[in-house]
């Protein structure tokens, strides 16, 4: 069998076929390679963990006594002549340093009111005739619920401003005629016995689009709003 | 190299006639051009399920009769619903009259804790990754109001740290708001209650408003917002905290959807200390009324800008 080349224009045409058909292919690859994108894939983002509902809430911290009537709740905190005895006020016991001594059945309170724990009396608040009740500093009885005006007899400029809605906070409708609002009480926010307010776990703080945790150093500039 | 001319015109409907090297390169560029076609158009496969003939055909909120804004309110319901698995409630609120909104922020009281962001994210719908957010709490060394050395990024076990204040800010409102002067399209405006709104279906994403903004207030959805169903607030303005799509700007609206309904914006009640005041200062006895006239009410930030903010920032006597 011998080898029979073939003519020189059949010979012609196959190559030609032969590069048309590898060029084909390389469009074809490069129409896919278009679609699928594989140089240009979007980075995968870093997740970031959804904020604790705790930083949602608005309930306030602390539950006045009229919160806890309203809510039906315990109340026998505030029964004083389980333990104390009517006509036969509670003496007040003070350390050298003349800091009054808060007795073992009241542990739960820590006394810090006002700018060097001057305010340390209780009956500057509690009635010593009648612990049911607390005395402003003019005589006058006020019942436990009514715990704020009790604080606006000292804290004027404050009390004026919380009337008008200014100190402390709102809650529900600024357009009174649409619906209800809520004024929060004074010891919703200050604890009485230590009204100045703790500090707090802010929320997270915003996360960065870099991808590196190291990139997120702060620029001197990165702040300006 | 000789032609194979001659042997498809001596063979019609040969392989060689129907592979002649012209109709070849015609087929396989005719073939690349589609692919290329294709591949350009494929980023529109990402805007998913949002876009629709519906929307394309909107026409401009302020030609929109009572019954086109029905009518976009029905899709935009249900995009939500099937997006989201949740039916909200889309509603299209007006100013009020005799309203003028002001808010007014407690430099003396604010404390930093960064919940306003977080309670404004969860009201306004924002995406949670990437994370927008329309507030920014800004952390100043006491004796400066210099915001080139503030800092956002902090991060203590407690709030407040010794020696700083916290200045929170978000979309002020302005009176002359350079961000509405830029809109090609006009896609964002100051309504008569002071809110400047952006009708998130108008917008194109040029972003020229949030390069005009001099708070940094405005925040462009790079991607398809992340909102986890759990989390959508059902409870939607048109003008609001309906859902955005991938590419178009948002910003603070002081909670339209609340505060034309009469209640007060969402930061404002998830304030632990109060700092945050908000309400119409055209009623005398209104807070903001009584803070304006009985506080010191210290800046309008950036006062030399020329915007003059509806937001105030003031300290306690």
């Amino acid at each position: 069998m011998s080898f029979v080349p073939p003519p020189p224009q059949e010979q012609a045409a196959r190559k030609a076929i032969w590069v048309l058909l590898g060029l084909t292919g390389a469009f074809l690859i490069l129409a896919a390679a278009m679609l699928a994108k594989p140089w240009a894939q979007p980075v995968a983002r870093r997740p970031i963990p959804l904020v604790d509902p705790a930083f949602l809430e608005q309930t306030p911290w602390r539950k006045s006594y009229a919160d806890l009537v309203r809510g039906k709740e315990d109340l026998s905190d505030f029964e004083c002549y389980v333990c104390h005895e009517k006509k036969n006020p509670p003496p007040l016991r003070f350390d050298a340093q003349q800091t009054l001594i808060v007795p073992d059945e009241h542990s739960d309170i820590k006394m810090g009111h006002g700018s060097h724990n001057r305010n340390n009396l209780c009956f500057n608040c509690h009635n010593e005739t009648n612990l049911l009740t607390f005395s402003t500093r003019d005589g006058n009885e006020l019942k436990f619920s009514d715990s704020s005006r009790l604080c606006g007899s000292c804290h004027g400029p404050n009390y004026r401003d919380w009337e008008a809605g200014v100190h402390g906070r709102m809650n529900g409708y600024w357009n009174h005629q649409l619906g209800e609002f809520r004024r929060l009480d004074c010891v919703n926010c200050h604890n009485p016995h230590a009204p100045r307010i703790p500090t707090r776990q802010p929320a997270p703080p915003p996360h960065s689009l870099r991808e590196s945790p190291e990139e997120e150093t702060p620029a001197p500039h990165a702040a300006t709003p | 190299m000789p032609l194979p001319e001659d042997s498809s015109a001596a063979e019609p409907g040969s392989l060689e006639r129907l592979m002649s090297r012209r109709n070849f390169l015609r087929s396989s560029a005719a073939f690349a051009g589609l692919g290329a076609l294709a591949a350009s158009l494929s980023p529109l496969r990402e805007l998913g399920e949002f876009s629709s003939v519906d929307e394309f055909m909107q026409k401009y909120y302020k030609e929109m009769t009572p019954e086109d804004m029905a009518r976009v309110i029905k899709r935009i319901e249900g995009d939500v619903q099937r997006q989201y698995g949740i039916r909200p409630h889309v509603r299209d609120l007006k100013p009020m009259d005799g309203v003028e909104f002001v808010y007014c922020l407690n430099l003396t009281r604010c404390i930093g804790c960064r919940k306003c962001v977080h309670a404004c994210v969860a009201e306004n719908n924002q995406s949670r990754n990437p994370e927008i957010q329309y507030i920014r709490v800004l952390r100043l060394p006491h004796g400066s109001m210099d915001l080139e050395k503030a800092e956002h990024n902090y991060n203590p076990a407690a709030v407040p740290e010794k020696g700083y204040f916290y200045m929170p800010v978000q979309c002020q409102q302005c009176h002359n708001p350079p961000c509405v002067k830029v809109c090609p399209v006009h896609a964002t405006w100051q309504e008569k209650d002071g809110i400047t709104v952006i009708d998130y279906d108008w917008c194109i994403g040029c972003r020229y408003c949030e390069a005009a903004c001099p708070y940094w207030a405005r925040r462009f959805n790079f991607t398809k917002p992340e909102i986890p169903k759990e989390r959508l607030n059902p409870n939607m303005a048109y003008l609001g905290n309906r859902p955005r799509k991938q590419g178009v700007m948002e910003k603070c609206h002081f909670c339209i959807q609340r505060t034309r309904a009469g209640r007060y914006p969402a930061c404002l009640e998830v304030c632990p200390v109060g700092a945050r005041k908000f309400g119409n200062i055209l009623d005398p006895d209104s807070e903001v009324s009584y803070i304006l006239r009985e506080k010191r009410v210290f800046i309008q930030l950036k006062e030399e800008m020329g915007t003059n903010p509806r937001f105030f920032y003031y300290f306690e006597k």
